[in-house]
């Protein structure tokens, strides 16, 4: 009651832009939160999988006597105990396999008692092969006779991607200058440090529960459901806290059918989880690609065309991978203002492990050989690379060969900023310059930019994300989302709006996004999608809220809605804060009267955007961003080591909603960049992982990270929440061609093969030397 | 199944007897033995982490560590940096600079980092730098971590 | 997997080494390089597990007459914290600097990483360079022998050593290098330390009036085991550091070694860093 004494009037004040603590992060940092791979259910079964360990082989027997006798396994199966059904984008991919295709094929499963008997039992199954000759490059898989990878799919293509548009013949004759070169993109994997898991219960209607990673629940029931033979509404979806997705948690794989038939046929719970060297194995991958690109310019430096022949390795089966075209072609045509473009990606069957989403979607790989031709096309032009790319950056309100709509477009103000703020024009000449001058060490500066989706990306019929909101009677929100929450902080994000609109602490918003059962829709984590779509329908469900009870408030004050406002906890005057009544109080009244009006409203936000498209012709996305990044580097000449100093990085986000986990998201994304370009790198021989450990697989480590420079644009995204665009790949695509680009510009050496090693690097410059 | 050995240490200021299989490590004894997940295994060779605990006043990786080697000794894991239902200081200071996304390594990192500043009060960045080295995070890029520590270095060198 | 029957922690050399003796056994101390070999099937257990860290005596740098001692239980942080080593023999505090992680330093051992007998083992290069040896206790007739072995004649191929089943190494011992010894250890890689040399490399000599002598060279990564440089050596004993000395001791040192191709490194690369390092370090020597 002091309270209302002390604060008369409440200023308006806004916690947009404001630093604001993830919620969850107190539990985490004492180790109390309980992640998936921490869980343990009664009655539970430890599921271990059986993976086939050779690329392509005839399963002629598989005898499970012994591994079934062993004191303490429930169940072994094999394919013969279950359903012909499948998995992923094509439905090529069975939980159990009876061929094998690829080193990580599962081949049986066993539920035991312990995690060490079930690792036992897995020891002790007997399985015949009949070793088959391999494809191991999408070009292998393409030639005469090449072994037949899924019956289905006699010439091995799988997924093909087109879009065309203008005269490309013209555009080529019309060019002063024409770049022809390959870039091959590399095999890397997420690496989330939460390595997978799942666990599934039936329950005895033979509805299932599982406990999932999954960063899509919705859609995932009804991939997951399929594989199973049940009814997709039979199935309710848990997410616990997850240790790290990034992507790779976007797709059903079959690990989780395993676990939910293990369940099944048990009637206990089942929870599979990896050890890292299974993770490595059995995860999805990055897509790899080999990027064929043609650009053209005039001697003016204005673009004349961009042609892209994709070639990718699509593995043995099909999920998220083979699509990146869908992306790679927005790039293509979109990256800088490009009038006729050609773009071919296909898919090829081979014998090697598969790809999934992973943060950046394609465009890391695009990115990699656009920008790359950017800095190629300005030196050749011996053009100011500033004013070459500023001549051929989109502006808002102009539209891509695609359709894409630059509503708000910043990518000018991007270069300038970065440009001017890391002296990149100078530099870039003085380095030059003292590029053919003695010394062991060599400094470099590079620029790279791009384009991506920053309002959804709408590959499914909805794009769309529901939000129920309700207020209890001592004015505390309870938000129930359908975005999940996978460690990039929607969580902080939710709570953030909510309070804004609400005029209560985040402290008193609770989030409640980890139950299918309870949720409504949301199409998943992706796409740089969520603090858009999620964020949109947080407002929107609490202006709906704060609308009725401001109408509450108006019949009480007797004055209109439109002059009142929800500040600090109170119902106040709009004009100039002056207390109306305490909002918890007012939540009462409402409730406690004869006709009862309780603050319990729902909202579904679709995003203003268009399918894709068979055609591809579509504004497929509610917003695009572009961001620029530049990398400076000292190269030793002599190891090859290259040293990444400093990222000065501009990027369009609309509007800054929690700065600080914006700030955490970009340094975050930039670390994978970071690793994709220099160390990280699947090592694979014949179709087997050849270093399948963090000794092997270098992920960056805090003293490989160089010095960030964060600049946000402000664009002020008209169908974002409070302005912003969703951010949260662009720092993964552009950091990798902008260090590219920099190793060039120390060394003369353009590396069209990421990444770039410091055996690599080495080489290239004794072989120059050589020359 | 190997033969167990009795095994006696104190863990988070408590003493504990208990009886192990000798080929256990300390990380299978602390989570699957103990119940205190708050220390993670994320790579099992001592290359991410996330299973830091300390051991007699070093930090060290426990998944390397066999349990048996425990005996006679003073551990403290996540759970026992806190006291009094307070976060420990560099806990809230890693609340405080954002330094956690999904989380999974922070109580490795954590540990790793209040073990730093124990031994060395004015540590610099390069030296936080190198110290967490053998610490992996996937989400944050490592800025927010440094953030983190610097400010209780800070703190501290103004107390 | 192979069971262990039978765990001890004994108390004092003597009991160790009598049921060393009476059969085999698995050592254990940080646990740093067997968790890992266990887990990766690399390695089993034998019937008798032996945990050595209670073993009195067996940890400490100490500077008897003349030499430096270094127990088989004292860790790499130990080493690389040292105020004596940092005075006497930086080479070693340096190697330590760029082994591993805190985490592992803190937990690995000297005598650990002798015995796992790496190709690439970080703290074997400045042990090379500085001359040390091992010390081997066995039981023998109701005591305790002990034999001293040149490190450089320790290893017979990766993962082995000339030390019997029966054997415990319980300490590196060197002389205590001269005024005017200098001596620099280079690994290759990005990382400071998280990191399998791909290449390693350690020189040191006594420098007088420019000239260097009593030259120690050793390589880590580039053949079957760590060693030393015979040729290099040879290329530089007694000279003055010149650049035609220089380039002299790199060709030699690409002769000294036999690296191969593996994840990690081609032959190529690895000969190639050889070049560039011996190059490095000698350039370092003559800076001094």
């Amino acid at each position: 009651m002091s309270e209302q004494v002390a604060f008369q009037h409440i200023e308006k004040s806004s916690l947009i832009g404001q630093r604001i603590k993830k919620p969850d992060a107190p539990a985490k940092a004492i180790g109390k939160t309980r992640y998936i791979n921490d869980m343990v259910l009664p009655q539970m079964l430890y599921g271990k999988i059986l993976h086939a360990g050779r690329p392509h082989a005839e399963i002629i027997d598989i005898d499970i006597s012994a591994a079934s006798s062993l004191p303490g396994v429930h169940l072994v199966i094999t394919a013969k105990d279950i359903p012909d059904l499948k998995l992923g984008f094509v439905k090529d991919n069975a939980p159990l396999k009876d061929k094998v295709r690829c080193e990580r094929d599962e081949v049986a499963a066993v539920a035991a008692e312990s995690e060490a008997i079930a690792a036992e039992a897995i020891k002790l199954i007997r399985v015949t092969y009949k070793d088959l000759p391999g494809v191991f490059s999408a070009e292998d898989g393409l030639k005469d006779g090449a072994p037949v990878i899924q019956e289905r799919f006699p010439d091995n293509k799988s997924l093909k991607f087109e879009f065309h548009h203008g005269d490309l013949a013209g555009a080529e004759a019309g060019s002063d200058i024409v770049l022809d070169d390959v870039f091959n993109v590399h095999y890397v994997t997420h690496c989330c440090m939460g390595t997978s898991c799942a666990i599934a219960d039936f329950d005895h209607n033979g509805k299932l529960t599982i406990y999932s990673q999954t960063q899509y629940p919705y859609n995932y029931k009804m991939d997951l459901a399929p594989a199973l033979g049940i009814d997709p509404g039979d199935i309710r979806v848990i997410q616990p806290p997850t240790g790290g997705s990034f992507g790779a948690k976007l797709d059903v794989y079959p690990f989780e059918p395993v676990a939910a038939i293990l369940a099944q046929k048990t009637g206990r719970p089942v929870k599979i989880l990896f050890d890292r060297q299974e993770e490595f194995i059995n995860s999805p991958t990055r897509q790899p690609a080999r990027i064929h690109l043609r650009s053209g310019c005039t001697k003016d430096g204005i673009l004349t065309f961009r042609a892209a022949d994709v070639l990718m390795d699509n593995g043995a089966y099909t999920s998220w991978g083979p699509t990146v075209p869908v992306i790679m072609m927005r790039t293509t045509s979109g990256h800088y203002r490009v009038p006729v473009v050609d773009f071919t990606g296909q898919a090829v069957y081979s014998n090697n492990a598969y790809a999934g989403s992973f943060r950046g979607y394609g465009n890391v790989q695009m990115t990699y050989a656009t920008a790359q031709h950017m800095d190629m096309l300005a030196e050749k032009l011996d053009m100011d690379p500033i004013e070459f790319r500023l001549k051929n950056a989109q502006k808002s309100g102009e539209t891509t060969p695609q359709k894409s709509f630059l509503r708000e477009c910043a990518l000018a103000e991007c270069l300038t900023t970065a440009a001017d703020a890391a002296d990149y024009v100078a530099k870039l000449k003085k380095y030059t310059d003292e590029r053919s001058e003695e010394g062991r060490y060599k400094r470099g500066i590079g620029l790279a930019s791009s384009i991506h989706n920053a309002g959804g990306a709408k590959i499914h019929k909805s794009d769309g994300c529901g939000t129920i909101l309700k207020m209890d009677d001592y004015a505390r929100v309870t938000v129930i989302t359908g975005a999940s929450e996978i460690g990039q902080g929607i969580d902080a994000v939710i709570g953030q709006i909510v309070s804004e609109e609400l005029g209560v602490p985040p402290e008193h918003v609770t989030l409640v996004n980890n139950d299918s059962d309870l949720g409504p829709w949301d199409v998943g984590v992706h796409a740089s999608r969520t603090t858009f779509i999620a964020g949109n329908g947080a407002r929107r469900a609490a202006i709906k809220a704060k609308e009725q009870i401001l109408a509450a408030a108006s019949k009480q004050a007797n004055v209109s809605a439109e002059e009142l406002d929800l500040r600090g906890g109170y119902v106040v005057q709009d004009k100039d804060g002056a207390v109306v009544t305490r909002l918890d109080k007012m939540l009462r009244q409402m409730h406690f009267q004869p006709e009862p009006d309780v603050v319990m409203v729902s909202d579904y936000y679709e995003p203003n955007s268009e399918p894709e498209g068979r055609d591809h012709i579509s504004d497929h996305s509610a917003a695009y961003a572009h961001a620029v990044h530049i990398a400076e580097v000292v190269v030793d000449t002599f190891t090859g080591e290259v040293k990444l100093e400093k990222i000065t990085m501009a990027q369009d986000v609309g509007r800054v909603i929690n700065r600080m986990g914006l700030e955490a998201q970009m340094e975050g994304g930039v670390a994978f960049g970071i690793g994709f370009a220099l160390s990280e790198e699947m090592l694979f021989e014949q179709g087997r992982l050849k270093n399948p450990n963090f000794r092997d697989y270098k992920v960056p480590t805090a003293p490989e990270m160089p010095e960030i420079e964060m600049h946000f644009i402000e664009s002020d995204c008209a169908e974002g929440p409070y302005g912003a665009k969703g951010i949260a790949e662009l720092p993964t695509i552009v950091i990798a061609p902008a260090i590219a680009n920099a190793v060039y510009n120390a060394t003369g050496i353009r590396f069209f093969n990421p990444p770039m090693t410091p055996e690599k690097v080495a080489r290239a410059i004794w072989e120059k030397t050589q020359q | 199944m190997s033969v167990k050995t009795e095994l006696t240490f104190t863990l988070n200021g408590r003493p504990v007897t208990l009886e192990v299989p000798v080929e256990m490590t300390a990380l299978a004894l602390l989570r699957d033995g103990l119940d205190l997940k708050g220390t993670k295994y994320a790579c099992g060779e001592g290359e991410c982490g996330a299973c830091t605990i300390e051991v007699d006043g070093v930090t060290v990786n426990s998944c390397l560590m066999m349990a048996v080697d425990l005996q006679g000794r003073e551990v403290m894991t996540i759970e026992g940096l806190q006291t009094n239902n307070a976060l420990h200081p560099m806990q809230q200071s890693f609340v405080d600079h954002g330094a956690v996304q999904c989380g999974f390594c922070m109580p490795g990192m954590i540990m790793q980092a209040n073990y730093l500043v124990k031994k060395n009060p004015d540590l610099t960045r390069e030296e936080m730098t190198r110290g967490l080295e053998g610490n992996v995070c996937r989400c944050t890029g490592y800025s927010k971590v440094l953030d983190a520590v610097a400010a209780v270095v800070g703190a501290k060198q103004e107390a | 997997m192979s069971e262990i029957e039978q765990y001890l922690a004994p108390e004092n050399l003597a009991s160790a080494l009598e049921v060393m003796a009476a059969g085999a056994v698995t050592l254990v101390a940080g646990g740093t390089d067997l968790t890992p070999q266990i887990n990766e099937g690399r390695r089993s257990y034998a019937p008798t597990l032996i945990n050595i860290r209670h073993i009195e005596g067996l940890s400490g740098i100490s500077a008897p007459d003349g030499h430096i001692r270094i127990g088989c239980l004292t860790t790499v942080s130990e080493i690389r914290q040292s105020d004596l080593l940092t005075t006497a023999a930086p080479i070693l505090c340096e190697a330590a600097n760029h082994f591993a992680s805190e985490q592992i330093r803190n937990a690995a051992t000297i005598g650990g990483n002798i015995c796992n007998a790496s190709p690439a083992g970080d703290m074997i290069i400045p042990l090379l360079v500085l001359g040390a040896r091992v010390e081997l206790a066995s039981w023998k007739d109701g005591g305790v022998v002990v034999r001293q072995v040149a490190l450089k004649d320790f290893f017979t191929g990766p993962g082995r050593t000339v030390r019997r089943d029966d054997e415990l190494l319980t300490a590196v011992i060197f002389a205590r290098p001269a005024e005017n010894f200098i001596g620099y250890f280079r690994k290759s890689g990005p990382r400071p330390a998280l990191e399998i040399s791909t290449v390693s490399l350690g020189i040191g000599g006594n420098l007088t009036d420019g000239r260097f002598s009593d030259v120690r060279v050793a390589f880590g990564a580039v053949g079957p085991t760590p060693m030393r440089g015979k040729n290099t050596e040879a290329a530089l004993e007694g000279k003055i550091l010149t650049p035609d000395v220089i380039q002299a001791a790199v060709v030699a040192a690409r002769k000294d070694v036999t690296p191969i191709d593996d994840i990690r490194a081609t032959e190529w690369y690895r000969n190639h860093l050889v070049a560039v390092f011996t190059e490095e370090l000698l350039q370092n020597v003559c800076q001094n």
